[in-house]
């Protein structure tokens, strides 16, 4: 039976809980572009928490009469910056502030909006009724405004972007988990289940939370590539990440008035939010067809 | 049929000639650094790039600065007053004698009356034409003027309370507007839409935070100066990046501070890059009531770790010179400094041993408020991050706060002790030494202080009070000059500011601009220039 | 459908309201003496107190919303901090461009979109399904301020085809629609790539219904199948459509700082920059107040477009 979630594109199927996830996991190995994307984040993540150890250089070391040096330059493979900084050792420390600017609100609107999803739709009635009809409100604007609104607010700095971020997300996930919650609870095997004098610890664990994780984890992980996006993008604004950190959207910022004397290297932060962006669109993809079924 | 192809063609020659004689001036656009339009309601806002554009080419004030030549620094000639004296029985007092037939751009004639209201609206704060907004811009640069009155239609006096020499210098940052403009709106703000000035060029179209498009004032009182383009409009293009693509794309013609690592490019694209050197500091005027910069070694210390030839080569291309002080070297107050400084990080390091800081006791961290862009500010986040970069490797912690130009200025007048700047140690902020108030009363006197003027630091130091008093006192230009020198080379010993660079004023401009001479001043003439 | 009609409007009500609370609280959210975030800092002590009356800052929290709850609903949304004119005037103006903007970027993202969409869902699998399906994948992934300023990289400073930066309004129409040319392509990309992808999920998803191979089978298929699949998305489509349309317009900040396009997204970026909280205030509740609407709008055209809605 499937379960369609309106809006998100998101459909999953209910079943007993060991093989399905089996059968998921069968299904991603074997489709070769997921695995691909699934490989080249592995290196992405895995460069970026051993940036310390990979860079060449200090990312916040330079000398500015080195400034803008090219690509291939013999020391400084990926050029320097504006002032002189190496650009692979900066890109590998930047990849820590962006993926964790981008994946932790993610992660906490995974934990939150589950939870308070999941109780809404469980629950139902009045609770139900407050809880979404509040997510409602921050789901009114649209994701870039809310995060500005809040950063404008509360001022630059990686905590405000963190704090504004989940705020944007924890609504979106809310969202889903309260639907999907719905539909599963609605499902025949969970009235069996109570009908046989299962406590609710119980039709929670084995049956609920089973079967919901998956769509909203699918759901979760197509919003990290816009939230990757955001945290960059909020930093190109001047509200994130502060100089002199390392961050890609504050490259991006910084580096633009330099496009004109070398396109290239300034061109190099966005290529790597890009590419980051990329991977875990296609790694979602790659779940969600993993977890459909189609007859 | 040959004889009417011949009077076409002559008629078309002559239709040609006859427009061309018309539009031959062309159309002047200037992409500025501001974010918005400056203030259009008389006394400008956004710094001095106010006054370039908007505020000396819509108004003027009595005096003027002779803008026309490069090769000497500007002198003060006739602007609304024709000559102007000291009074030889009361040395507190000006004679102004105005100049006669002069219109503002509503038709309404130029009298002492103008002045007088001009005057009130940024002096009188009960009188019904105070502008609140316009006398916040400007009313620092005025603390000598403490009163004014007309003895005739065409004779004002201005009462000193104790006799200055600075009173010229002060008068040229006072614009005249009309009265009979103002009193149809009874609105400052309404008043900014419908300006009403002596000057060159006046306003026919204002959008706010788009474009300022002018025309030339065919009534000018000065022939010498009647404006040859057609039209001028001006832009606000806070990002330098765009500003280069709105230049190189053909959608302006001239824009102020290109980045200077294009400067090669638009060179070889075949612009024009235009330097000279002006009466300009970039700075970060330090804080003396509170740690770190409340010692004398730590600011000296800071001073020596910028590396200010690497700025100006590297990142700037030479578009600036190192300072070491107020006034730059060959410039008469610069004097004879006992410090000389220079990029010496060791030197540094032992002057923050010698005042008590080390590996046990580190310097308190201090913020410092910079600006995105502005008059003056040249390209103040890449330079800001280098100083930040220098000064840790020292030992000296400092955190940038950058915020919009107008809105640095607009805190730094309030001064450091609001409950919004209490954090603060140093604003980066480019000054201008025009003339000795501007480079140093409003600074280093202790009657400077806030609210007064901008002595913000504060910079308490009565042997600098002494010396001002008397360069206020003294006529003689050469006298008041040696005077000068001494106060700078006191000055420079004591280090209040971060003294980082001179900047040369680059402007790129397409090929088509022609006539136009840069002096060595902030402001500029336009009247001179043509596009074809 | 009335009846969901207005039980959708009621609903909007505490929406908005919640959405006004949130937008007063910025005011006391930022760092600081709330009335320097709404007044200069060299206001006359007679502009504090006045605007100390107006705003009722020695009053109770609840009392202040009312005050200002009370200008909002007469249009008075206060004055900016920085030009000193009224936020409504800023804020109508910089809306018109951003209006323009958002629908032209929406023409094309939608357009593109469903058709490559569909095209992908009907060649599921052969070469085209790939092409489209990658090209949405790129679009989402784009952060969409580099690709405007490699597009300005290109097409302005080597090609000199289009202009870099603003809104040309001097220059007619034709003037206009060429600046508006790479700041619609660069805003288009990320609703393209996310409306190829759900259109694509949602055709494919029809499609696999069983009667609908049943009718391919017997041979019934390009313009009936195609009708069937089209009526039967469009509720997904409608909503995703009108996501993004919200999108373009609220989200354009990033978009319109690149190219200097004078809409509300400008006007936000300066108003962070100067810290004009009441410009911030007005542009972002005008923003949510047109996405409320919006969404219900979208809500009430999906409930005419696939009823069952309407019973959920």
């Amino acid at each position: 039976m499937a379960i369609a979630v309106a809006g998100s594109g998101v459909t999953a199927v209910a079943h007993p809980p060991m093989s399905y996830w089996r059968a998921v996991g069968w299904r991603l190995r074997r489709d070769p572009i997921t695995l691909a994307a699934g490989g080249l984040l592995a290196l992405i993540v895995l460069a970026a928490v051993l940036a310390p150890i990979l860079a060449p250089h200090d990312p916040n070391a330079g000398s500015i009469r080195l400034r803008l040096a090219a690509l291939g330059t013999a020391d400084h493979w990926l050029g320097t910056d504006e002032q002189g900084r190496d650009m692979l050792s900066r890109l590998l420390h930047g990849g820590r502030m962006t993926l964790l600017a981008g994946l932790t609100p993610v992660l906490v609107a995974f934990v939150v909006g589950t939870v308070l999803g999941v109780a809404a739709g469980f629950v139902g009635g009045l609770p139900n009724h407050l809880i979404m009809r509040t997510m409602d409100i921050f789901y009114a604007f649209p994701a870039v405004l809310l995060a500005i609104a809040i950063s404008g607010s509360l001022g630059p700095g990686l905590w405000n972007t963190l704090i504004s971020l989940s705020v944007v997300f924890i609504p979106r996930v809310v969202r889903v988990a309260e639907s999907v919650t719905v539909q599963v609870k609605s499902l025949e095997f969970i009235s069996a289940a109570r009908a046989s004098g299962a406590g609710i610890g119980q039709i929670m664990r084995h049956h609920l939370l089973a079967n919901v994780l998956g769509p909203i984890l699918v759901f979760a992980s197509t919003q990290v590539s816009l939230s990757i996006i955001l945290a960059a993008g909020l930093s190109f604004l001047g509200l994130g990440v502060t100089p002199p950190a390392a961050e890609w959207g504050l490259m991006l910022n910084t580096l633009r008035g330099s496009i004109y004397v070398n396109a290239w290297v300034p061109a190099l932060p966005g290529v790597a939010i890009f590419l980051t962006s990329m991977t875990f669109n296609l790694l979602s993809d790659g779940l969600r067809d993993a977890m459909e079924i189609r007859s | 049929m040959r004889r009417l192809i011949a009077v076409t063609a002559v008629a078309v020659l002559a239709l040609v000639f006859a427009t061309s004689a018309f539009a031959q001036g062309g159309h002047l656009r200037i992409g500025m650094t501001a974010s918005d339009i400056p203030y259009t309601g008389g006394q400008t806002d956004n710094g001095f790039e106010g006054f370039r554009f908007v505020g000396y080419q819509i108004y003027e004030p009595l005096i003027n600065w002779d803008l026309t030549r490069g090769d000497r620094l500007p002198p003060l000639v006739p602007g609304l007053a024709e000559s102007w004296e000291v009074r030889k029985d009361n040395p507190a007092r000006w004679v102004f004698k105005l100049r006669k037939n002069v219109k503002f751009h509503d038709g309404s004639p130029f009298n002492a009356d103008a002045v007088i209201f001009s005057f009130e609206s940024i002096k009188k704060r009960d009188a019904p034409h105070f502008d609140s907004y316009g006398s916040a811009q400007v009313s620092f640069r005025l603390t000598a003027l403490k009163g004014i009155s007309k003895l005739d239609d065409y004779t004002v006096e201005i009462d000193t309370g104790a006799p200055t020499s600075f009173v010229p210098y002060q008068i040229v940052y006072m614009v005249i507007v009309s009265p009979t403009q103002w009193n149809k709106v009874k609105d400052w703000r309404k008043f900014a839409e419908q300006p009403s000035g002596t000057g060159p060029f006046k306003v026919t179209r204002f959008v706010p935070r788009e474009r300022l498009e002018l025309e030339p004032n065919r009534q000018y009182w000065n022939d010498k100066r009647m404006p040859k383009v057609d039209k001028l409009t001006l832009f606000p293009m806070p990002e330098p990046t765009t500003r280069l693509a709105a230049l190189r794309s053909g959608q302006v013609d001239w824009i102020e501070v290109p980045p200077p690592d294009s400067i090669a490019q638009l060179k070889g694209a075949g612009f024009q890059v235009v330097t000279n050197s002006y009466p300009h500091n970039w700075t970060h005027t330090l804080r003396l009531d509170k740690e770190p910069w409340n010692n004398k070694l730590v600011r000296k210390a800071a001073n020596y770790a910028i590396d200010r030839v690497g700025i100006c080569k590297s990142l700037l291309n030479d578009m600036c010179i190192p300072a070491t002080g107020v006034a730059y070297k060959g410039h008469p107050w610069f004097g004879n400094p006992k410090e000389v400084y220079e990029y010496n990080p060791n030197k540094a390091r032992e002057l923050l041993k010698q005042a008590g800081y080390g590996p046990g006791k580190s310097v308190p961290k201090a913020v410092h408020l910079i600006s995105t862009s502005g008059s003056g500010q040249m390209l103040p986040l890449a330079m800001n991050e280098l100083i930040q970069k220098n000064l840790k490797e020292v030992g000296l912690e400092v955190d940038l706060q950058p915020v919009e130009w107008n809105t640095l200025l607009t805190r730094w007048r309030a001064g450091f002790q609001t409950p919004d700047n209490q954090g603060l140690n140093a604003w980066n902020i480019s000054w201008n030494f025009l003339e000795p108030w501007s480079g140093f009363g409003r600074f280093f006197h202790s009657k400077s202080v806030v609210p007064v003027s901008v002595n913000t630091m504060p910079y308490l130091n009565p042997e600098v009070d002494k010396l001002l008093d008397e360069a206020e006192k003294t006529f003689d230009i050469a006298k008041q000059d040696a005077i000068l020198a001494r106060i700078h080379e006191i000055i420079v010993d004591d280090a209040p500011w971060i003294f980082v660079a001179h900047d040369l004023n680059p402007r790129g401009l397409s090929a088509k601009v022609r006539g136009f001479v840069q002096p060595q001043s902030w402001f500029v003439d336009l009247t001179a220039a043509t596009v074809r | 459908m009335w009846a969901y009609a207005i039980r959708r409007l009621l609903l909007a009500v505490p929406t908005l309201i919640g959405a006004s609370l949130v937008i007063f609280a910025m005011v006391h959210l930022a760092p600081g003496d709330p009335i320097a975030a709404v007044m200069p800092a060299d206001a006359t002590q007679a502009e504090i107190e006045a605007t100390k009356k107006a705003y009722g800052f020695d009053k109770p929290l609840p009392v202040q919303y009312l005050y200002w709850l009370g200008r909002v609903a007469h249009g008075d949304l206060g004055r900016s901090i920085a030009t000193r004119r009224p936020v409504i005037e800023d804020v109508r103006d910089s809306l018109r461009h951003s209006l323009a903007l958002a629908v032209s970027s929406s023409l094309v993202a939608f357009g593109l979109g469903i058709g490559l969409g569909l095209l992908a869902a009907f060649r599921q699998g052969r070469v085209l399904d790939k092409l489209a399906s990658a090209i949405a994948v790129v679009g989402v992934s784009v952060p969409h301020y580099w690709a405007g300023i490699i597009l300005i990289i290109i097409f302005s400073v080597h090609l000199n085809w289009l202009p870099a930066m603003g809104a040309g309004s001097e220059g007619g129409l034709a003037e206009y629609l060429r600046h508006l040319t790479l700041p619609t392509v660069a805003l288009s990309l990320i609703p393209l790539g996310v409306i190829t992808r759900v259109v694509r999920s949602a055709a494919l998803d029809i499609l696999a219904q069983e009667f609908v191979l049943a009718l391919s089978a017997k041979g019934l298929w390009h313009r009936t199948v195609f009708f069937h699949v089209v009526k039967n998305a469009a509720p997904q489509i409608l909503t995703v459509l009108g996501l993004q349309f919200g999108f373009q317009l609220g989200g354009s900040v990033l978009v319109e700082t690149v190219f200097s396009w004078p809409g509300t997204g400008y006007l936000l970026n300066l108003a962070i920059f100067q810290r004009d909280i009441p410009v911030l205030q007005g542009v972002i509740l005008v923003l949510a107040a047109f996405f409320v609407l919006l969404n219900l709008t979208v809500d009430i055209l999906q409930s005419l477009v696939d009823p069952r809605i309407a019973r959920h």
